[in-house]
C-alpha cells in the first residue's frame, strides 16, 4: 500500500470521527442561526423603537395652537381635553386615561411640559413625546421671529451624504465601502475566531494521540510526515464544510430576510396614505431600502475569504501541530504555542487602522506578511480594492509559506511525539530542528 | 532462516548512545525475549526495527532486505504503553488500525469480527472504547495489533493487565502464532514468561547486548546449577558431600550450588536410611539469576572502567 493510501486513509478516520461530533454539529448549524437571531432581534426592535408606546395622553392645551398640531401628529398617542386638571387627575386615578400632558402658555419661552401618569409605561411615550413637540415648538419659535416658510424648511434640510463608485469602465454604482469596510471587519474578526478554533482543535487531537500512547501504534504504521498531514488536511477539509455549511445557511436566511423583516413593520408608521401608496406596497418599499442598504457581496470577497482561511489554517494548524506533539496536555501546548497565537492576535489590534485606510503603504506590506494576511487580506478586498498582482503575489507567498510551514512542523512532530519526560522549552524546540 | 539481523546498530540521542553498536540475530519461527533493566534501550531498539526511528549507525535486514517504511504492514508493534482512541466505537478503531496496516476496509472488519469472536468479546463490537474495563481494552489492543496477520510480532509486556484467565488465553494464542510459523520478540520483565516462551534471548544493558543465545545453552553455559533439598530428620546425621556449596538453609531446606557433577547422587546415597527426602530438585540456574548477574557484572564492569578512567 502506498504512502498516499495512508494519508488518505488518516484523512478519512480524522474527518469521519470529528464531524460526528457533537461540538461541530452544533458549532455548524446552531452558531449561524443564533447569529441571524440577535441581528434579526436588533433590527425588529430598531423597527419597533419608533412606535415604542401603547400610552395615549391626554392633552390639557393652554397654547390653543400647539395642542391641535400634537394631537395632527398621532392621532394614536394624543387627543385634546376640554377638562382641568383636577378632573383629569380624578379620571387618571379611575384608570379612564393613560395619563395627560399640561401645555403651558409660556412653553415657547421655557419649553417645560409635565406629563402626569400612574408611572411605568416604559420611557417610550417621553421619547415620543419630546420628538414629537419638540418639531412643533421649533417652527413655532420660528414663526415668532417672522421666518418665512422656505426658511423654516431650509433650517430642517439637514446633510445627506451619498457616495457613487465609478468602475473601470466609467460606470457610475452604488458605492458600498462603509458597509463593506465592516463586513471585513466581520469576515477578519470571524478568521481571527477560526484560526484560533482549528488551531486548538488540531493541537488537541496531537495532544490526545500523544498523551493516550496511540502515536507509537501509528507511528509504527505510518510516516509521522503522513500522520501530520492526513491529520492537517482532515482538519482542514472540516472547517471547509463549515465554513461552506455558514455560507449557504447565511445566504438561505438573507433570501428570506425580506420577508421577516416585513412581518415586523407596522405599515401605519409608515404614513401609508400620504404617500398614495397601498399598505402592503408601503411595506415592500421600506423593506427595499433596508435591503438595499446591505451590499452586494463579491464572488471575489468570498473566494478570498475561503483561499484565506485554507492558507491561514494550513500555516497556523501545522505550527499548532508540531508545538503541540513536544508536550502531552492541552495547558503546556497553549503554553508553548502563544509565540505563535501572538501572530494571530496582532492584526485584529491592526485592524481599525486598516479599515480606516486599506491602501496605506505599511497596511500593504503587513497585509502581505505570511502570518498576518489571513485577517488582514480579508478585510483589504473588503474595503478596497485590491490590485490584481497583489492579490497574486499574496497566494504565491501564503502557499509557499504553508509549504515551509509543514517542513518545519514535520521535522519538530517527528521528534515530538515519540519524547516523554522533561517538558521541553521553546528553545529546545529550535534545537530540535537543528538536529532534524 | 535469519528473520531479522542488526549489525552494528547505534543510535545517538544528543551525545548519549541509546544503541551501542547493537548486532543481534532472530531466526524465523522462533520467539526471542528481549530484556534487560529499565532504561537499558530496548524500546530504541525496538523502534528503530518497527521504522519509527532511522539507526544512525549500522544496518537492519528485515525479511532479507534493508528495512523500509512498506516493512511496517508486515510487522505487528505492541508497545508497552498502551493507546486507544477513548470517543469511538471498538469496530470503527480496529477497522482504522487494520486499514494504517494496509488492509481494505472490507477485510479489515472481517478480521476484527473474527478476532472479536474468538476471543469471546463481540459483544463490545459497538461499545464505545472509553466504557470498556482495563482487561477488555487490553484485549482490544492486542486484537487491533495482530489484526493484519503479520509475520513478525514485537509484543512488549503483553500480559501487562491480563487477569490469569485470559493471560493463559493469551499465552496460548502466542504459541499458536508460533506454530503457524510467526516470528516474535517478547519484551518483558516478567522471567517466568521468558521461561515458559522464549526459544532464545537477548539481553540489553546500557544500550549494548550483554548476552545472547538460545535460553537452554545460556543456561547450561552458565554451568551453575542449583539443587533444591528438602527432608525430614536431622541433617547433621548426614554427610554432605565436598562438591555442594550450601546458597541457603533453613531447618527441612537447602539450597546447593552445584560444582561436582556427582555431589548430588553422593547426596542422595548418603541420606538413605538417615532422613527422609521430600524434594530433590536438580536444576539449571533461573534466568532472574542470569538477568541479575550478567547485569550486575557489567553494572560493575563499567564501573570500574570510570573509576580507573578517574585515576
Amino acid at each position: 500500500m502506498s504512502s498516499s493510501n495512508k494519508i488518505f486513509t488518516i484523512i478519512s478516520h480524522e474527518y469521519t470521527s470529528k464531524i460526528k461530533s457533537k461540538g461541530f454539529i452544533i458549532g455548524t448549524f446552531l452558531a449561524p442561526i443564533a447569529i441571524a437571531l440577535i441581528l434579526a432581534v436588533t433590527v425588529v426592535f430598531s423597527i419597533l423603537q419608533k412606535d415604542s408606546t401603547t400610552l395615549k395622553l391626554a392633552i390639557l392645551d393652554n397654547t390653543e395652537f400647539i395642542g391641535e398640531q400634537l394631537v395632527a401628529k398621532d392621532t394614536s398617542k394624543y387627543f385634546l381635553t376640554e377638562l382641568n386638571q383636577v378632573d383629569l387627575t380624578d379620571q387618571l386615578n379611575n384608570e379612564e386615561i393613560d395619563g395627560f400632558a399640561i401645555l403651558t402658555k409660556s412653553i415657547l419661552d421655557d419649553g417645560k411640559v409635565i406629563v402626569y401618569t400612574k408611572g411605568g409605561g416604559g420611557i417610550g411615550y417621553t421619547e415620543a413625546l419630546e420628538n414629537n413637540l419638540g418639531k412643533i415648538i421649533r417652527n413655532e419659535r420660528l414663526k415668532k421671529f417672522n421666518a418665512s416658510d422656505s426658511l423654516i424648511h431650509a433650517l430642517q434640510a439637514g446633510v445627506h451624504l451619498s457616495t457613487k463608485k465609478v468602475t473601470e469602465t466609467g460606470e457610475i454604482e452604488k458605492d458600498s465601502t462603509a458597509q463593506l469596510t465592516y463586513i471585513g471587519y466581520g469576515l477578519g474578526f470571524v478568521m481571527y475566531m477560526l484560526m484560533f478554533i482549528y488551531g486548538s482543535m488540531i493541537s488537541r487531537s496531537v495532544v490526545e494521540e500523544k498523551s493516550n500512547r496511540i502515536v507509537e501504534i501509528l507511528a509504527s504504521s505510518a510516516k509521522p510526515f503522513d500522520i501530520l498531514l492526513g491529520k492537517v488536511l482532515a482538519i482542514g477539509g472540516l472547517g471547509l464544510t463549515q465554513i461552506l455549511t455558514w455560507m449557504i445557511l447565511i445566504g438561505g436566511m438573507l433570501l428570506f430576510a425580506g420577508q421577516i423583516i416585513g412581518l415586523f413593520i407596522d405599515p401605519d408608521t409608515l404614513q401609508a396614505g400620504s404617500m398614495g401608496m397601498s399598505a402592503d406596497a408601503a411595506t415592500q418599499a421600506k423593506v427595499n431600502e433596508i435591503m438595499s442598504d446591505f451590499p452586494d457581496i463579491s464572488f471575489g470577497l468570498i473566494a478570498g475569504f475561503i483561499f484565506y482561511f485554507l492558507s491561514g489554517y494550513f500555516i497556523y494548524s501545522t505550527l499548532f501541530a508540531a508545538l503541540g506533539s513536544a508536550v502531552d496536555n492541552d495547558q503546556d501546548a497553549a503554553q508553548l504555542q502563544t509565540p505563535v497565537t501572538l501572530f494571530i492576535v496582532v492584526p485584529i489590534l491592526m485592524i481599525q487602522f486598516v479599515m480606516a485606510n486599506p491602501d496605506a503603504w505599511w497596511v500593504v506590506a503587513a497585509s502581505h506578511f505570511p502570518l498576518f494576511s489571513p485577517i488582514l487580506m480579508v478585510v483589504r478586498i473588503a474595503a478596497t480594492n485590491v490590485p490584481a498582482w497583489e492579490i497574486i503575489l499574496s497566494v504565491i507567498v501564503s502557499i509557499s509559506s504553508f509549504f515551509m510551514a509543514l517542513w518545519v512542523s514535520a521535522k519538530i512532530y517527528r521528534i515530538g511525539i515519540l519524547m516523554t519526560g522533561k517538558k521541553p522549552k521553546f528553545k529546545d524546540i529550535i534545537k530540535w530542528l537543528r538536529q532534524g | 532462516m535469519e528473520l531479522l539481523k542488526l549489525n552494528n546498530v547505534t543510535k545517538y540521542f544528543g551525545d548519549y548512545k541509546a544503541t551501542n553498536n547493537v548486532s543481534f540475530s532472530i531466526k524465523k519461527g522462533q520467539i526471542c525475549g528481549l530484556i534487560g533493566p529499565n532504561g537499558a534501550g530496548k524500546t530504541t531498539i525496538i523502534r528503530q526495527i518497527t521504522n519509527i526511528y532511522m539507526p544512525d549507525e549500522g544496518e537492519i535486514i528485515l525479511f532479507g532486505e534493508p528495512i523500509k517504511p512498506v516493512h511496517q504492514n508486515r510487522i505487528a508493534y505492541l508497545p508497552e504503553e498502551r493507546g486507544l482512541y477513548k470517543k469511538i466505537k471498538v469496530i470503527d478503531m480496529l477497522v482504522y488500525f487494520g486499514k494504517l496496516k494496509g488492509l481494505s476496509s472490507k477485510d479489515s472488519f472481517d478480521k476484527s469480527m473474527n478476532w472479536l469472536r474468538k476471543l469471546n468479546a463481540d459483544d463490545w463490537v459497538n461499545k464505545k472504547v472509553q466504557d470498556l474495563s482495563k482487561g477488555m481494552s487490553q484485549k482490544i489492543q492486542f486484537i487491533g495489533t495482530i489484526l493484519h496477520d503479520p509475520e513478525f510480532l514485537i509484543l512488549d509486556e503483553p500480559f501487562s493487565g491480563f487477569d490469569p484467565v485470559n493471560a493463559e488465553i493469551l499465552k496460548d494464542i502466542i504459541l499458536e502464532l508460533k506454530q503457524q510459523g510467526k516470528t516474535i520478540i517478547l519484551s518483558t520483565h516478567v522471567m517466568s514468561q521468558v521461561e515458559k516462551l522464549c526459544d532464545d534471548i537477548i539481553l540489553i544493558n546500557k544500550g549494548q547486548v550483554i548476552l545472547e543465545g538460545s535460553l537452554v545453552e545460556i543456561k547450561q553455559s552458565f554451568g551453575r546449577n542449583n539443587l533444591l533439598f528438602e527432608f525430614e530428620g536431622n541433617i547433621n546425621n548426614i554427610d554432605i558431600p565436598v562438591g555442594l556449596e550450601i546458597i541457603t538453609n533453613s531447618q527441612n531446606r537447602y539450597e546447593f550450588k552445584v560444582l561436582d557433577k556427582n555431589a548430588p547422587n553422593e547426596l542422595i546415597q548418603n541420606s538413605v536410611g538417615k532422613i527422609n527426602i521430600n524434594k530433590f530438585v536438580l536444576d539449571l540456574p533461573s534466568i532472574d539469576e542470569i538477568f541479575i548477574e550478567t547485569v550486575g557484572r557489567s553494572n560493575l564492569d563499567e564501573d570500574t572502567i570510570l573509576e580507573i578512567r578517574k585515576n
